[in-house]
């Protein structure tokens, strides 16, 4: 077993014979933000490399520098000893680096087989050999121990079964490098121990596997060495029989609270708005309320409900169950309509599918909102328009050549400001925001977040929901931790420590810490 | 804060209004050159002709336009027009009044605008599929309606209007401004108009924001239907009957037009000025090559080419912004 072998050597530095792959100031900056400062670590032959970090805090950038999907800003890479340049995701793969994603990147619409072979089809003299590939596909699977037909359409399986096709795929190409970015999110726990024991056998033949998860005891079952990443920074790389998941967590989400955070605290007035046992799609049974003045946290894992109880909430998803108290009152929202009409505005979590009409002027998608209350009954007041637009732009300071220029030639986080900022003309009285800050520079995360002390001190009331810890921590007065689709915990401001949250929101309570080799 | 990248990008300002002057000039130019090149085309005679050839083809392209900034297609303009041709026919003569029968014929437009729009947002078909289905069948219940034959109208007064003129321009330009203004001002100075862009942006962005997007998409296609019902019954009057297989083609038309007016077939980009000026482009084309004898085929030939053209140079200038 090469798995003995390499635990001689805690340091980070390693025999050169062993390296398959070592980055050298490997770095990636975008316009606005520096996305994975210079970063020296060596992989292993034949090891089992987990990577863990908070969001955004390069984890991504990093498998997309590795699997040439986009160029890195400066550094190197040095495959086998020898330079890559990885500019391609073609050249990554010659080489034998492969990468099975969290969403499945596959033809939903052709057959297991037709995917398994996708690129390199076996045919004879310019005809699919079919009924070859798929009994081809099958001795794959089946030899894998996945109880997977290979004749049916991908889309047919479960998300989960797709994934595992995916990953099997990457295993039939020669490949030496194979990096998963979180590849239980959608997985089964049955589905996923058949995924550990893929793994597990393609490190005993010798594959290098990069292991990247936001769950703390898949990185203790399958990894032999762990790396952390914050804010774009290697924090270090520990031998998982010399670490724990609490020197994990610390690393992850040690830092100095910037100056970003600007918490301003208003005694909290009214109910604006409560969740009496509200039940629906992805979510249930969760009963919480928010006050006039208060900012209320929802924290957890994505996936974890929290985007599917605010848009239910918001009208766009029917509830199955429970009751919504707008000012004490009850009310039906059935449509995002409705909930516009009683006071709510949402900030969604994606900007590009969600937020904004991006090849629309900024102007356009600033008073989208507002349209029937600028216009008589028949024509738009272009005075109020413009005026309206302007005070948005120049409140929130937002970066644009003019109020005629395309919301998309803007930066992400003027973007962010545009979908933020149509709401405050609007004049709402409860504010949802789902991952504001996501790829938005410190600069502007502070300007949001001082946006928010404004609205408070105007008596709304704030939903924030958040996947970074420090966010929602350092700004909600209370604070929702969701797992699995339920409302698991409550703190208030400041009264649980990190990793109490933390180890709230991630699942099943790490029992057995610390080795197995 | 200091890295923050401001795109280096000139304000893009009236850009609508300046592609609309490229095509203008564009047209000018056509106009200039055929003057000299063959002695007809000046002459008040042809330039009526050239504006009454234009003006149909101009009107269905304004209604396609709404509906392909929504992000749709509307197929079934051009079947629209010839079944509108034989509903005011047969009222006409069925003895109901002038009025009437157009009021009734363009609510019939509406109502097949309106089942478009249900197709979508109920039924959840594509745009292309609900239009192309109406396009055969309306043209096969015309022909059930008239037993396939042409239906003439006895009214001396309805088939007038289209020959006559005022101030000396044709009643059919006419139409068109009559048609343009008010499209004009819902695209560019109301709120559905901007509703309109912005479902065709990102619907669920608009959504979200609160606009009524299944609301938006019915009101464009029936202002498609209503403009097609418009145009077929100015068409009977042009022609003098009712025929259903009447405005072979002419959705295709209406789409060229819209395209070369500078509409976006992926939605969120148009005007009402710019499908205008393309029907007359369009127009000028076919009308210049008849009097320079150019054989009809290679007219079909050069108007695709020149679609091609147009756009592609439109884009070209888009992308190097």
């Amino acid at each position: 077993m090469t798995s003995t072998a390499q635990e001689l050597h805690p340091a980070p530095t390693l025999e050169p014979g062993r390296t398959i792959l070592e980055l050298k100031g490997l770095e990636k900056r975008y316009p606005g933000t520096h996305a994975l400062k210079p970063v020296d670590l060596a992989f292993k032959a034949g090891e089992i490399h987990a990577i863990v970090g908070e969001n955004g805090a390069g984890k991504s950038t990093l498998i997309k520098l590795l699997t040439g999907v986009m160029p890195r800003t400066s550094g190197e890479v040095m495959w086998e000893g020898q330079p890559a340049a990885l500019a391609t995701p073609h050249e990554a793969m010659a080489l034998g680096i492969n990468a099975v994603h969290q969403e499945v990147v596959l033809c939903r619409h052709l057959t297991v087989a037709a995917n398994m072979f996708l690129g390199e089809e076996d045919s004879r003299f310019g005809i699919l050999q079919q009924r070859a590939m798929v009994r081809q596909a099958q001795k794959i699977i089946d030899d894998l121990g996945f109880d997977l037909p290979a004749h049916v359409v991908l889309g047919d399986l479960t998300i989960g079964q797709q994934q595992l096709i995916a990953a099997a795929r990457a295993t039939v190409r020669g490949t030496k490098f194979l990096i998963f970015d979180e590849p239980t999110a959608y997985l089964t726990r049955k589905e996923a121990d058949q995924l550990f024991t893929l793994i597990r056998r393609l490190k005993g033949e010798g594959v290098t596997i990069i292991y990247i998860s936001h769950r703390m005891e898949e990185v203790f079952e399958l990894a032999d060495r762990v790396s952390v990443l914050r804010d774009g920074t290697l924090v270090g790389t520990r031998n998982i029989s010399e670490t724990n998941d609490a020197e994990l967590v610390k690393m992850m989400i040690n830092r100095s609270i910037e100056q970003v955070y600007h918490k301003e605290h208003f005694t909290p007035g009214a109910v604006i708005v409560e969740a009496r046992n509200l039940s629906g799609k992805g979510f249930e049974n969760v009963s919480m309320s928010v006050r006039a003045g208060e900012i209320v946290g929802l924290y957890g894992l994505i996936g974890a409900g929290r985007s599917e109880f605010v848009t239910t909430l918001y009208g766009r998803h029917r509830k199955s169950a429970g009751q919504i108290l707008w000012e004490g009152k009850e009310v039906q929202v059935n449509s995002e309509h409705d909930a516009i009409r009683l006071g709510m505005a949402l900030a969604p979590e994606s900007r590009r599918d969600q937020g904004l009409c991006l090849n629309l002027p900024v102007s356009l998608n600033l008073n989208l909102p507002i349209y029937k209350r600028i216009s008589n009954n028949l024509l738009i007041s272009n005075a109020q328009e413009k005026t309206e637009a302007d005070r948005q732009i120049a409140d929130l300071r937002i970066k644009t050549p003019t109020r005629n220029a395309l919301a998309s030639s803007l930066s992400g986080g003027n973007q962010q400001k545009i979908v933020i900022g149509k709401w405050l003309a609007h004049g709402a009285k409860l504010f949802i925001f789902d991952e504001p800050t996501v790829g938005v520079d410190v600069g502007t995360k502070a300007e949001i977040y001082r946006l928010f002390g404004a609205l408070l001190s105007k008596g709304a009331g704030i939903i924030l929901i958040s996947s970074y810890l420090p966010e929602v921590y350092e700004l909600a007065d209370t604070l929702h931790v969701f797992r699995r689709g339920k409302l698991v915990a409550t703190h208030g401001f400041r009264t649980a420590d990190h990793e109490e949250i933390l180890t709230q929101a991630l699942a099943e309570k790490q029992e057995k810490l610390g080795g197995q080799t | 804060m200091s890295t923050e990248a401001i795109p280096a990008e000139k304000p893009k300002r009236n850009y609508n209004a300046l592609f609309g002057l490229t095509l203008l000039a564009l047209l000018v130019l056509l106009w200039i050159i055929l003057s000299v090149a063959t002695p007809s085309f000046a002459s008040a005679n042809n330039i009526s002709n050239l504006l009454r050839q234009g003006s149909m083809i101009a009107i269905l392209a304004v209604g396609q336009t709404f509906v392909i900034i929504t992000g749709g297609i509307d197929l079934s303009v051009g079947a629209v027009v010839g079944f509108a041709t034989v509903i005011v026919a047969m009222l006409i003569n069925a003895g109901v009044p002038l009025f009437l029968a157009i009021l009734i014929t363009l609510l019939v437009g509406v109502a097949i605008g309106m089942f478009h729009g249900f197709g979508i947002v109920k039924m959840g078909l594509p745009p292309f599929i609900i239009t192309l289905a109406t396009l055969t069948s309306l043209r096969g219940i015309g022909l059930l309606m008239t037993n396939g034959n042409s239906i003439s109208i006895n009214n001396d007064a309805f088939q007038l209007f289209s020959r006559s003129s005022f101030l000396g321009v044709p009643n059919l330009f006419w139409m068109v401004i009559l048609v343009g203004i008010p499209a004009y001002i819902f695209l560019h100075h109301s709120r559905w108009g901007r509703y309109l862009f912005s479902v065709g942006s990102n619907a669920e962005a608009s959504r979200l924001s609160g606009v009524n997007v299944q609301r938006t998409i019915y009101m464009a296609y029936t202002l498609s239907g209503l403009c097609a019902a418009f145009v077929g019954v100015l068409l009977a009057s042009r022609i003098g009957i009712g025929n259903p297989t009447q405005a072979e083609g002419w959705e295709l038309q209406a789409i060229a037009s819209s395209v070369i007016g500078g509409t976006s077939l992926f939605g969120a980009v148009g005007s009402v000025h710019g499908p205008l000026l393309g029907a007359f482009i369009l127009a000028t084309i076919n009308n210049g090559a008849n009097l320079l004898n150019v054989n009809a085929f290679w007219q079909r030939i050069i108007t695709g080419a020149l679609i091609i053209v147009i756009v592609y140079f439109d884009g070209l200038r888009r992308r190097g912004k």
